[in-house]
């Protein structure tokens, strides 16, 4: 039988895990990486995991909700309702639109080097955004990516959250590629 | 007076099968149901099936029923914004008239209210037994 303070501790290590944002690193010769949509049953704590993820040009990334809760992956683009740009101005924006059910997933292929950042449409205001980052082989430069600024300055944009501002995970954190 | 009695059990009983009613989905042609609103699904674990006025959105009141599409709690969902703009809200419907608890429990947001929320389920019976897993 299992005891109430192992289920407790159980609990608190998840959520932990929800709370602190893992940093996750694509080997070179996996061709495909996953980021999970996660919730609590609740739905108070929403979280991409691994929140900051460095990939190589030509990999693909697969988002897949984890059930509980709706979710979407969208890239910060203004094609996506007049969201700042946030990715590379050469590479194509993505929306998954509601991933509804458990197991739904939508998948992206990364060509173009540069700092990705995105967010889910219902959980934005309550921070949940992840970064990737594409990068060639043999190159480590965290100086050749300039970090987005918080007001980009466009009018016709719309101003990312607070919360969701505080959880995008630091360039150098995600090139480090540690957890 | 054996006249009266008997008018008021039978206005009673009346009353009675009315309140029964209104127990039972769908709620009133006013009511639509969330899932034919905005992308969720039909029935959430937890709270049930959820039906809502459109004109009294995001905060409700939602009506939930469960699994044998009885009443089982009436929600209400406060953007924290709001709150913290000391917004009052007044005066809100409810589902039935008995209230066995309340829960105040965080939301991070949904579809159809895409703002971190609070839900304040009335429960019109015991949670414990409501079947809504």
């Amino acid at each position: 039988m299992i005891s109430r303070r192992a289920v407790l501790q159980a609990v608190g290590l998840w959520l932990a895990g929800l709370a602190l944002g893992r940093i996750g690193w694509s080997a070179e010769e996996q061709q495909e990486f996953e980021i999970r949509m996660r919730s609590d049953p609740g739905g108070a704590h929403v979280v991409f995991d691994p929140i900051g993820l460095l990939v190589s040009p030509g990999q693909r990334v697969r988002w897949v909700n984890d059930g509980h809760n709706v979710h979407s992956t969208t890239a910060y683009h203004p094609d996506n309702l007049w969201h700042p740009l946030r990715i590379p101005a050469a590479a194509e924006p993505w929306d998954s639109g509601y991933l509804i059910n458990p197991g739904d997933s939508f998948e992206v292929r990364f060509t173009v080097e540069g700092v990705y950042d995105y967010y889910c449409t219902p959980h934005e205001a309550a921070g949940m955004v992840g970064r990737i980052i594409v990068l060639g082989s043999g190159k480590n430069d965290s100086a050749s990516f300039k970090p987005y600024p918080d007001d980009a300055g466009n009018p016709a944009w719309k101003k990312i959250p607070q919360a969701a501002l505080a959880n995008f995970p630091t360039v150098e954190s995600i090139l480090k590629g540690g957890d | 007076m054996k006249k009266l009695l008997t008018i008021g059990v039978a206005l009673l009983a009346l009353v009675a099968v009315a309140c029964a009613g209104s127990m039972k989905a769908p709620p009133d042609a006013s009511y639509k149901k969330v899932s034919e609103l905005v992308p969720l699904p039909e029935f959430l674990p937890g709270m049930g099936t959820l039906y809502v006025q459109p004109a009294t959105l995001p905060v409700g009141p939602f009506l939930a029923y469960d699994r044998d599409g009885m009443l089982v709690s009436t929600i209400y969902m406060v953007p924290m914004e709001e709150m913290q703009q000391y917004k009052n809200f007044t005066g809100l419907a409810v589902g039935s008239d008995q209230v066995r608890k309340v829960d105040l429990t965080y939301n991070a947001g949904h579809p159809g209210v895409e703002a971190p929320h609070y839900h304040v389920t009335i429960w019109h019976v015991d949670p414990a037994t409501a079947k809504v897993k």
